[in-house]
C-alpha cells in the first residue's frame, strides 16, 4: 500500500464511511506495513511494531492525526530486527505489562512500559522451544503464552502453547497441529482470554495455484484464495483436533484474511482482509 | 472488464433481525467482484452449542473482557465441548454483519503519455490500472470519470502498484508493486481486463520506479532494504538488477519514489527516513527472505537494534551510484516542509524537483541543484488545488502540466508546470463524486478494537 496510516472506524460504521480519525504523518514514525497491532483497553494505549526503525511504538489510546508516540521501544539493547521483517508482529498483556514480539526461533518480552533502549526483561530461546515463531498471542487470565510457528521436532506447523512467564529453553506444555487443524496460513494468531479460546487462521482444502507462476516466485494462491477462515480452539486442546468453530470461511466472502479482533459486548468478530481491502464484522454469539 | 458495486444502508441488529448481508464471491479464476444485497431475515434464537457454563459476557469496556475475566479466574476457560460437524459448518457460512470498504478506486501512482494523450494511473483498491483520456476534464455533476480501459483481475498480478511507467516508444505499461507481490509487470498497449502481463520481472518489494530511456535503464526503490536497484528495460524474469545502491552512507532511509535527470546524470530520492544498518556478514539475496543470488540484490540482513527514525529527505545521487556510495547531496531539514515525500518528478525544462508530500496534502518544488536546509521554490497547496494525500506525481513534458495521483481523494489533478500556491487544476479525473474523500485502506495487515471508544483501529 502507498500510505500508511492506523484509521478508526467507527463500531458500526459500514461501505465507504469514513474513519472517525487517523493516526499518520512524520512525527507518528510510522512506516509500511504494519502487521501486528494490541489495543491496551487497561491504560489506553496503542502498540504497534515498526520494522524499518527495529521499534516497538506505543500511542496514546485517544491519538488522532500527526501525533508522535508517548514511547519508543528502540535500540541496540532491544534485540529487535533479527530478521528481514521483524518486528513484525506482537502481543500485549495489559495486566502483566508486557510486550511479546516474535523473531524467527525466539521471543522478546518487553516491560510495556518501557522507552528508549532497554534490554528484553527475558528470551524464550533454545533447541526446544520452536524452530520458528510466525505470531504470538497471550492469555493473562489463564497464563499461558501462544504461539504459532515451526515447532522445535521439525513436524508441522501448529500452535504451541507455553506458560506465559516461560524463558529460556522451555518447552511447549501442549501443541495443536496435524492435518485436521488446517493450520497452514501465515500464522496469525490471537487469544480470548475470558474464554480461554484462540482464534488463528485456518485455511482448508489443497493449496493450488490460481493461475500459473512462471516468472516469479510468490505463489499467487497468496493473491487471494477462497480456502481461509478464522479457526477457533481452546488453549486445553492438543494434539491433531480440528477447529471448533471456523469463521468467515472456508469458501466464504473472505480472500485473503489478515487481523483480527473481538467485540464481547456485541459478539461481533472484525477481520481484516488484503485482497478485500477492508474489514469485515461476523456476528458470532458462539464463541462469547 | 466490468465491476459492479452496490453500496446500501441496512439495518444492523434490529431484534433479532440481522441485516442485509454483502458477499464478494470469488469467481474461479477471477478477481470479478459481485454484491449481493439482500433483505432482513429472522435468526431463530436457540441454546448454542457448548452454551452450559458460559460466563457473563466481560464488562462493555474490556475489549477481550481481561479484567472482568481475571476476577472470575482461570476456571472460566473450561473448555466447552465443541459443536457437532453440522453446527460448525452452518457457523462458517454464516455471511457478514458489515464490511468497510472504500467503493471507489484510490489513486497512488500515475504516468501520462503526451503521445497517445492518455493519463495512466494505478488504484490501490480494487488492485487495478486504469487509462484515462489525457484531457478529460470531468463536470462536477458526473459521478465519476470514465476510464478509457482498465486492467484487473489475479491473472494481471496487480496488486499494490506505486510505481508506473509508460514507455513513449510504445505505449506499454510498466507498473512496480510496493508490497505484496514481487514482480514488476509489463502490458501491451492494447492489453485490457484480467490478463496476464505482456513480460514479468522479479524485482522484491519496491516502491518508485523511473526509466533512463537514453540509457534504457529501469530504477526501482526497495523501502524495506533502503536500496535502488537497476535493471536493463528489457529484462524479465529473474534477470537480476546492473547495479545496486544500498549501504550506511547512501542516504537512503525508507526509499519511495524516484526520479532521474539522464541529461545531468542524476538521480533523486525521496526518503521517508527509517533506516537500520546493513549488517556486516549480510549477503545479496534474491528480494526480501528469498534465496542467495546474484551479488547485486539487496542485501536484506540487518543489525539488530540498529534501527532509528530519521528526518525525511530527497537524496540526490549520480545516475550511476552503486553500492554504499554517498550521495552527491541531500536535501533535509525542517525548512523543507517534507512530510512523508513519496513520489518526485524531475522537470527538464525549469530544472527543478517536485516532490508528491503526503502527509502535508502538497507538492513541494525545490531547485534541483538545492542541497541542505532548502526551502521550496514554490507550494501547491490548499483548498482550491484538490490535493489530498499525494503519493504519485508525474510530469507531461510536452504540454508543460504536473499531473498528481490523490490517494486521499479518489483523484487525479493537472495543474500548469509552474503553478504555485492555491491554485485550481486544470483538469481533474476522478473515480467518484467530487470531493469523496477516500479510507486509505490498504493492506490492513492487523485489527483492533477499542470498546471504550466502539472503534475498530485498522492499520496499513
Amino acid at each position: 500500500m502507498s500510505h500508511p496510516q492506523i484509521a478508526a472506524f467507527a463500531r458500526l460504521a459500514e461501505g465507504g464511511a469514513l474513519p472517525t480519525r487517523r493516526i499518520f504523518g512524520q512525527k507518528t514514525r510510522l512506516g509500511r506495513t504494519i502487521h501486528g497491532m494490541a489495543y491496551d483497553d487497561v491504560h489506553d494505549e496503542i502498540v504497534v511494531p515498526q520494522p524499518q526503525a527495529q521499534a516497538i511504538m506505543t500511542f496514546r489510546g485517544g491519538a488522532d492525526g500527526e501525533e508522535a508516540p508517548i514511547r519508543v521501544i528502540q535500540g541496540p539493547l532491544t534485540l529487535l530486527g533479527d530478521s528481514d521483517d521483524d518486528p513484525d508482529r506482537l502481543a500485549l498483556d495489559p495486566v502483566n505489562h508486557e510486550i511479546f514480539v516474535p523473531q524467527k526461533d525466539y521471543i522478546l518480552v518487553f516491560d510495556r512500559r518501557a522507552n528508549g533502549n532497554v534490554a528484553p526483561l527475558r528470551i524464550l530461546k533454545g533447541p526446544d522451544v520452536f524452530r520458528r515463531a510466525s505470531g504470538v498471542a497471550v492469555d493473562p487470565v489463564n497464563n499461558v503464552l501462544l504461539v504459532s510457528g515451526s515447532p522445535a521436532d521439525g513436524g508441522p506447523r501448529g500452535v504451541m502453547i507455553f506458560e506465559r512467564t516461560a524463558e529460556g529453553n522451555a518447552k511447549p506444555l501442549r501443541m495443536i497441529r496435524g492435518p485436521k487443524t488446517d493450520l497452514r496460513g501465515g500464522g496469525r494468531i490471537f487469544s480470548y482470554p475470558a474464554r480461554g479460546l484462540i482464534l488463528a487462521e485456518g485455511e482448508s482444502g489443497t493449496r493450488r495455484n490460481v493461475v500459473s507462476e512462471e516468472a516469479n516466485r510468490t505463489p499467487l494462491n497468496e493473491m487471494a484464495h477462497d480456502r481461509g477462515y478464522v479457526g477457533v480452539w481452546s488453549i486445553h486442546d492438543s494434539g491433531d483436533v480440528p477447529p471448533r468453530w471456523m469463521i468467515g470461511g472456508p469458501r466464504g466472502m473472505m480472500l485473503q484474511i489478515r487481523g483480527v479482533a473481538l467485540d464481547p459486548k456485541n459478539k461481533t468478530v472484525m477481520i481484516s482482509d488484503k485482497r478485500l481491502n477492508a474489514v469485515v464484522t461476523f456476528s458470532f454469539p458462539e464463541i462469547f | 472488464m466490468s465491476v459492479t458495486r452496490s453500496w446500501q444502508r441496512k439495518p444492523l441488529f434490529v431484534l433479532g433481525m440481522i441485516g442485509a448481508v454483502t458477499v464478494f464471491a470469488l469467481a474461479k479464476g477471477s478477481a470479478e467482484r459481485s454484491t449481493q444485497v439482500g433483505g432482513p431475515r429472522l435468526v431463530s434464537i436457540e441454546p448454542l452449542p457448548g452454551e452450559a457454563g458460559m460466563c457473563e459476557p466481560p464488562s462493555p469496556g474490556s475489549s477481550l473482557g481481561v479484567p472482568a475475566a481475571m476476577q472470575q479466574g482461570a476456571g472460566s476457560a473450561a473448555a466447552a465441548a465443541g459443536p457437532n460437524d453440522d453446527a460448525r459448518l452452518a457457523a462458517s457460512r454464516r455471511r457478514a454483519l458489515r464490511v468497510i470498504r472504500d467503493p471507489y478506486a484510490a489513486f497512488a501512482a500515475i504516468a501520462v503519455d503526451p503521445i497517445r494523450d492518455e493519463v495512466v494511473v494505478t488504484d490501490n483498491n480494487f488492485f487495478q490500472i486504469l487509462v484515462y483520456d489525457r484531457l478529460a476534464n470531468t463536470p462536477p455533476t458526473a459521478s465519476q470519470t470514465e476510464p478509457k480501459r482498465i486492467l484487473g483481475g489475479l491473472k494481471t498480478k496487480i496488486e499494490f502498484q506505486a510505481g508506473v511507467y509508460v514507455d513513449p516508444a510504445n505505449g506499454e505499461i510498466y507498473a512496480a508493486n510496493n508490497d505484496t507481490v514481487d514482480t514488476m509487470v509489463v502490458f501491451s498497449r492494447q492489453s485490457a481486463g484480467d490478463v496476464a502481463p505482456t513480460r514479468e520481472l522479479f524485482t522484491g518489494q519496491t516502491y518508485g520506479l523511473a526509466v533512463d530511456d537514453d540509457a534504457q535503464e529501469i530504477f526501482v526503490s526497495v523501502q524495506n532494504d533502503s536500496a535502488v536497484l537497476v535493471f536493463r528495460k528489457g529484462a524479465q524474469k529473474t534477470d537480476g538488477p546492473i547495479r545496486r545502491l544500498q549501504g550506511d552512507h547512501t542516504g537512503l532511509a525508507a526509499p519511495h519514489g524516484l526520479a532521474v535527470d539522464p541529461k545531468n546524470r542524476l538521480m533523486f530520492v525521496a526518503n521517508h527516513g527509517a533506516v537500520r544498518r546493513m549488517h556486516p556478514d549480510g549477503r545479496p539475496t534474491m528480494g526480501t527472505g528469498g534465496a542467495e543470488g546474484q551479488k547485486t540484490w539487496t542485501i536484506s540482513r540487518h543489525v539488530p537494534g540498529s534501527g532509528k527514525n530519521g528526518p525525511p529527505s530527497i537524496t540526490i545521487h549520480a545516475i550511476d551510484a552503486n553500492n554504499d556510495t554517498p550521495p552527491l547531496r541531500t536535501i533535509i531539514g525542517p525548512d523543507t516542509q517534507l512530510n512523508w515525500p513519496t513520489g518526485v518528478v524531475f522537470d527538464p525544462k525549469r530544472n527543478e524537483i517536485y516532490v508528491a508530500n503526503d502527509a502535508a496534502d502538497s507538492i513541494l518544488v525545490f531547485s534541483a541543484t538545492a542541497s541542505g536546509n532548502a526551502a521550496p521554490v514554490r507550494v501547491v497547496r490548499g483548498p482550491r488545488t484538490g490535493i489530498k494525500h499525494p503519493t504519485g506525481i508525474a510530469l507531461d513534458t510536452q504540454n508543460d502540466e504536473l499531473w498528481v495521483a490523490n490517494y486521499g481523494n479518489h483523484s487525479a489533478t493537472a495543474y500548469k508546470a509552474g503553478a504555485d500556491g492555491d491554485v485550481a487544476p486544470l483538469r481533474t479525473i476522478r473515480s467518484s463524486p467530487p470531493n469523496t474523500l477516500a479510507l486509505m485502506i490498504g493492506n490492513p495487515g492487523a485489527l483492533a478494537y477499542d470498546a471504550g471508544r466502539e472503534e475498530i483501529l485498522a492499520p496499513n
